[in-house]
């Protein structure tokens, strides 16, 4: 147990079990705030305490429901696509689609059903990849959902904010996340004849799963019209009467 | 007979983030106020983060994500229009999403300003290091004179 500790590949999975867990903690927390808004105020304590409750939970029933399936033969070659994709959408810039038929709930049950709903599909993208990058330790996976319980319940603009000081992290993040795929291609079991045979494929496979999801992510990203980035949402004028007091 | 042309007036944008060292720049300028010939028109900003991305849409409605925005917007310009209000100085107050240095700037060259008025951040050390200020990025991009308030 102690000597795993000592080991440069231990440290170099939890580094990357943090920069997952930073760049998709997902917006769990924004959701929380948001649906528990148009609660009367004495009920939204407790739509905000269910709400970080739940999220947190699902994400550890998700977790290792994730570690279980990816024990399963082709599921491993699944879960490296929808990690390839996931860091593709991460370099992606947000397209703007106005989803119109949503209408806000005013009761408890119905905020607490729209922040679990939204926490299932959140957690997913965050629960594949720690799950990847921790390759069944078992103490690697709690170490990645003690860094995401904070991160679920407080994070908004910490990402947004590291995003605009060092906007190449989210391609750190997109590579980071393409090599984590290509690791797990290299443990599927059907491919381990292969893998045995061609020794170099050890790096070879996670590399270019990296450089993919970069040259298809930056590809991508250059085809989408970029919208305007600012929006104006409020102005307001006060004009005042001047009154010479005295 | 008034044959003068009409004196422009000049504008001043004053970024605030509810922060009590950003409503320094407040400060000076009411202070200031009374050294100049023709008062000038006061414009309040503040930006909001864009938190709300494509995720966050398919679970919140629109009505309440802007209501998000307006809440938080006006409890951060709340400090400076209560000085304001208190030195009877008209002024303008504006709301906008994105990045706070992006908006900034855009905003200032909408609205043609004469010039921006920030506090220089007391935030230092691995914060500054960290996120960054935009202060600095300000200084980087606006097209207009830029004073720091200490």
């Amino acid at each position: 147990m102690l000597e795993m500790f000592a080991a440069p590949q231990f440290w170099a999975d939890v580094v990357k079990i943090i920069m997952i867990d930073l760049l998709l903690s997902g917006d769990n927390a924004v959701v929380i705030a948001l649906a528990c808004r148009n609660l009367p105020p004495e009920q939204r304590r407790k739509g905000i305490l269910f709400g970080v409750g739940g999220a947190i939970g699902l994400r550890i029933v998700l977790t290792f429901f994730a570690v279980s399936l990816l024990a399963l033969p082709y599921l491993k070659l699944i879960g490296a696509l929808l990690l390839i994709w996931i860091g593709i959408k991460l370099i992606l810039p947000d397209d703007e689609h106005d989803e119109g038929n949503i209408k806000a709930d005013t009761r408890l049950t119905g905020a607490i059903k729209t922040i679990i709903i939204a926490d299932f599909v959140m957690s997913l993208d965050n629960v594949l990849g720690v799950a990847a990058a921790a390759k069944g330790n078992v103490s690697l996976l709690v170490f990645g959902l003690l860094i995401s319980i904070p991160l679920i319940a407080w994070s908004s603009q910490l990402v947004l904010k590291l995003i605009d000081r060092f906007p190449y992290i989210i391609y750190a993040g997109g590579a980071l996340l393409g090599y984590v795929a290509g690791e797990m291609l290299v443990s599927e079991a059907l491919l381990a004849p292969l893998v045995e045979a061609q020794h170099q494929l050890h790096w070879l496979i996670p590399a270019s799963c990296a450089l993919l999801v970069l040259v298809a992510g930056k590809w991508l990203a250059m085809r989408r019209v970029v919208t305007s980035e600012v929006v104006n949402l409020l102005d307001g004028k006060v004009s005042v009467v001047p009154d010479k007091q005295g | 007979m008034k044959t003068e042309h009409q004196q422009r007036v000049s504008k001043i944008l004053i970024p605030l983030d509810g922060s009590a060292s950003a409503e320094r720049a407040v400060d000076h300028v009411i202070e200031y106020m009374d050294t100049l010939k023709q008062p000038p028109a006061l414009l309040l900003l503040n930006v909001q983060w864009k938190i709300a991305t494509g995720n966050v849409k398919l679970f919140i409605d629109q009505d309440t994500i802007n209501d998000y925005y307006r809440e938080q917007g006006m409890a951060a310009l709340q400090q400076a229009r209560a000085k304001l209000d208190a030195a009877h100085l008209p002024y303008q107050y504006h709301i906008s999403i994105g990045t706070p240095a992006e908006a900034i700037v855009q905003y200032a060259r909408e609205q043609e300003v004469d010039q921006i008025v920030m506090c220089r951040q007391g935030e230092g050390g691995l914060k500054m290091l960290l996120l960054g200020s935009v202060v600095s990025k300000v200084l980087h991009l606006a097209e207009c004179p830029v004073l720091l308030v200490k």
